[in-house]
């Protein structure tokens, strides 16, 4: 199979399998017995009111026909209205999306940063004592309730020493007085392209914490990994070729033994991503950060089913790309796996 | 092997960095942050840390929590407060002798954000358009029947039935004036609502949207032509922020990162109160919880077993371990400090004696009864209260199954066959506008299909006074007061509900504020206008 039908493959089989989610997530968040329409309409509705909202939102036509209706709009890209914020679920995402991919991506960065390097150390170093630290650090960052982390972090930097800010994206008056031009959404790549580096020092130091909360699952599992697949590869015997013709250490480890360790990492790296996804509810909710992880959370509590599917929509698509583009870059770095 | 450990170090080294560079960054702008609070200084801000997202921003159709950002941008006819009605955007009313035909005369040089003048046609305009779109709150504009300008400043209602049309105009949803002129331009009356839901709007108050994130963040800019002027230490830009999760929004008001905030977790307010950083501020709320007892379902169908029940209810300690001393008994069905509320009403006292004394007359004298409880998951007041009367009925040989539920959930089982509903449902009532017609017709009054009236509770001669002394209430108070006492002691013999109690409104604010009153006819709206600086 050549690589653009491999992909065209995988492609439609995502499809698939967001349809099956879709399918899945709205029958099961419209069994549980709940009204909409009463949610919609405000504190105490009248009953003409609650009628009337019924109406409107086809809540009193047959499941499958309002299934139907759901996904004509899926199709136009239409992810129906929320019914708790009354907007579209489609603005409601973009915003929290990006928001929530930034602190992904950056929690993702600082995981690989200390992940991959403490990983070949520890098993450089096998058995000596910063290999017993990293390990314990390892099996903490994965055991360790996030919740937990997050909290003792904010008591730490935010009430004791004072250097970081508690929670929030950006503080709100250093927004006012440097208003910042939004490009992607992403507030750190846009304040830095805009040259307003006010707001992007602020953004950072808003970032450090729910990061390094979010981070501390993935830096265990990648130093877990890329550890074991060192002590795998070191006592290969072209690794003993290696050291027998004499090569420099840092060539050996990080050039031909870090190279064939990294693949397995790889993927770990990729769930891990995926991972953080849902850390992120938690964390956002401790951080109050304005992402799909709060968005999520509060739909769900109150049962606001289309800000549920989209949210779900979201989180499939997200997995499913990334398993997507995990096997994509293995196929380049190993090209002995056939597609 | 160095040169790993040296390139470990290095990327370590990065990794600390960054961690770092947030840290020195701190100290770094420490000078520009001391130059940033010079420029809170000059930029006056004040920030509001509430708990819920904004929902709409329509004024005709918003019922929610929106009416937070709402009653700083917009103005009702007349401003309700706990000593009476104030004037507002129009500066006297009067009636016709049966109060079914009301003129406003309006406040003159008032302008709208655009600069237009409010005159009697945006009023007129405004109703009209809330009375058309049919949605939320706008049946409380149900009396009008016509609405007639007589000048620029002069309008007069004509009602179908006698009302207190101003207390409805000072109505903290679905009442405020719209710029007729501004918004006509954009459309039909469902493209207004999709462009103030963008964040625009078009009022008079004395703040201006300038930027408005639902989720996240409004913020508020001040109206420098507003009719009310501007001191000195008033604040020029109002923030209201989002923080759902209330320990946060504690450990921020006590920063100082927000100036006030509402709804923090009672168990930790004693603490808060010896802080000095902050002010605790309790003040009554026009809330009240009530037990709903299913009067149409054996045991409770019988009055005896409803009045024991009222009897068994440790009120004392429920108002001491729930609400820590924040809020008071409530004395019948309406809330402290509204009209309707009568100090020297007879009610139900903690006496389990009498208790049993009735149980056993309704045939019960050892209980030997199973009766179900829902109440709201999540709301740990309700959660204790119904603990606290698992315990103590349990005394009479009651046994009390507690059921947490979804609101929507238990709202649907106690809408469907009484038979099948749960005997009681713990819930809170608060207005729509401060008048008690709205808690009696609501929950008690008959219904046909049943909404609010979870006691299934239908007795003529308690709706014939209330229907008749809600006519009253425009015209003659003391009319209106002795009617609703006489419906309310019917009530209260009839035990339809038990009457839990009236929680305080608490704001917790920062130190460096002044000014702040809470107003329980606008629920947990800060009027930034009111604020000041401490000096």
């Amino acid at each position: 199979m050549k690589l653009k039908e491999y992909i065209a493959y995988r492609l439609m089989l995502s499809i698939l399998v967001i349809f099956g989610v879709v399918t899945i997530v709205f029958f099961i968040s419209r069994v549980i017995p709940s009204d909409p329409a009463a949610l919609w309409v405000g504190a105490h509705p009248t009953v003409e009111a609650i009628e009337k909202a019924r109406e409107e939102l086809h809540l009193n036509e047959p499941l499958i026909k309002q299934y139907y209706y759901y996904l004509v709009g899926l199709l136009h890209g239409d992810l129906g209205i929320s019914i708790r914020t009354h907007n579209p679920v489609a603005q409601d995402l973009k915003s929290a999306f990006s928001a929530t991919f930034e602190l992904i991506l950056f929690a993702e960065f600082i995981a690989i940063l200390i992940g991959i390097p403490l990983g070949v150390y520890s098993a450089v170093k096998k058995d000596s004592w910063l290999d017993n630290l990293s390990r314990v650090l390892a099996i903490s960052g994965v055991s360790l309730p996030t919740f937990w982390f997050g909290i003792v972090l904010q008591l730490i930097f935010f009430k004791y020493l004072h250097l970081l800010p508690l929670a929030g994206r950006v503080d709100t008056i250093t927004m006012l007085e440097h208003p910042l031009k939004v490009i992607t959404g992403f507030y750190l790549f846009d304040s830095l392209v805009t040259g307003n580096f006010v707001v992007f020092v602020d953004v950072l130091k808003h970032m450090i914490l729910p990061a390094i909360t979010l981070a501390m699952y993935p830096i265990g599992l990648i130093t877990r990994q890329v550890r074991s697949m060192m002590i795998e590869v070191l006592q290969e015997n072209y690794i003993r070729t290696a050291w027998a013709y004499g090569l420099p250490k840092k060539r050996i480890y990080f050039k031909y033994a870090l190279k064939n360790a990294i693949a397995p990492a790889l993927i770990t790296i990729g769930l891990s991503f995926a991972y953080t996804l849902i850390g992120a509810f938690l964390v956002e909710l401790i951080f109050n950060w304005p992402g799909l992880g709060r968005y999520a959370a509060y739909s769900i509590l109150s049962m606001d089913y289309p800000a549920v599917l989209g949210v779900t929509i979201v989180a499939a698509t997200a997995y499913v790309f990334i398993n997507l583009i995990v096997d994509l870059i293995q196929v380049c770095l190993d090209p002995r796996i056939q597609l | 092997m160095k040169k790993i450990l040296v390139g470990l170090a290095l990327s370590l080294i990065i990794v600390l960095g960054i961690v770092a560079s947030g840290c020195i960054s701190g100290e770094k702008t420490s000078t520009p942050s001391s130059e940033t609070t010079e420029q809170k200084k000059t930029t006056n801000v004040v920030i509001y840390g509430y708990g819920s997202e904004m929902i709409t921003l329509d004024p005709s159709t918003e019922f929610s929590n929106s009416i937070v950002t709402l009653a700083n941008v917009y103005e009702c006819l007349v401003k309700y407060t706990p000593q009476g009605l104030k004037p507002w955007l129009a500066t006297s009313w009067e009636s016709n002798e049966d109060g079914t035909e009301w003129t406003f005369h309006l406040r003159k040089g008032v302008k709208f954000h655009s600069g237009n003048e409010m005159t009697a046609a945006d009023v007129k305009w405004s109703i009209e358009r809330t009375i058309r779109m049919g949605q939320g709150p706008a049946f409380i504009w149900d009396p009008i029947e016509k609405i007639e300008i007589l000048d620029d400043y002069t309008i007069k209602f004509k009602l179908k039935y006698p009302a207190n049309l101003p207390l409805i105009a000072s109505s903290a949803y679905g009442a405020y004036i719209m710029d007729s002129k501004e918004l006509s331009k954009i459309g039909d009356d469902n493209a207004i609502a999709d462009y103030l839901n963008q964040g625009h709007d078009a009022g008079t108050g004395p703040y201006m949207i300038e930027k408005y994130d639902p989720k996240t963040e409004v913020v508020l800019k001040k109206f420098d032509e507003y009719w009310g002027g501007w001191k000195e230490d008033q604040f020029d830009v109002a923030i209201i922020k989002i923080v759902p999760d209330s320990s946060l929004r504690e450990q921020m008001v006590v920063s100082g990162e927000i100036h006030i905030t509402r709804d923090l977790p009672l168990d930790d307010l004693p603490k808060l109160q010896k802080d000095p950083n902050v002010i605790v501020k309790q003040t009554p709320s026009y809330q009240e919880l009530y037990g709903m007892l299913n009067t149409k379902k054996p045991p409770l169908d019988n009055k005896l077993v409803r009045q024991a029940l009222s009897y068994a209810v440790p009120y004392d300690q429920i108002v001491e371990y729930v609400l820590h001393g924040y809020g008071s008994i409530a004395k019948g069905p309406i809330p402290k400090g509204m009209l309707g509320y009568f100090e020297d009403m007879k009610t139900y006292e903690h006496n389990i004696d009498k208790a049993k004394e009735l149980l056993a007359e309704a045939g019960y004298p050892n209980g030997g009864f199973k009766l179900v409880l829902t109440y709201t998951q999540g709301d740990q007041a309700e959660k204790k209260v119904a603990e606290l009367l698992k315990a103590e009925w349990s005394k009479l040989g009651i046994e009390l199954e507690i059921r947490p539920m979804n609101w929507e959930q238990q709202w649907a089982l106690a809408k469907s066959d009484p038979q099948k509903a749960q005997d009681i449902l713990i819930f809170y009532w608060w207005p729509t506008y401060p008048t008690p017609y709205d808690f009696l017709f609501n929950m008690f009054h008959c219904e046909e299909t049943i909404n609010f009236n979870l006691c299934y509770y239908c007795n003529p001669e308690f709706d014939k006074l209330i229907d008749e002394a809600v006519t009253f209430e425009g015209t003659d108070v003391e009319k209106a007061k002795e009617l609703y006492k006489k419906a309310e002691e019917i009530l209260v013999e009839d035990a339809a509900a038990i009457f839990f109690y009236n929680p305080d409104d608490v704001y917790v604010i920062h130190k460096s504020i002044v000014g702040f009153e809470s107003n329980p006819g606008y629920p947990q709206v800060v009027f930034f206008y009111d604020l000041h600086k401490r000096s």
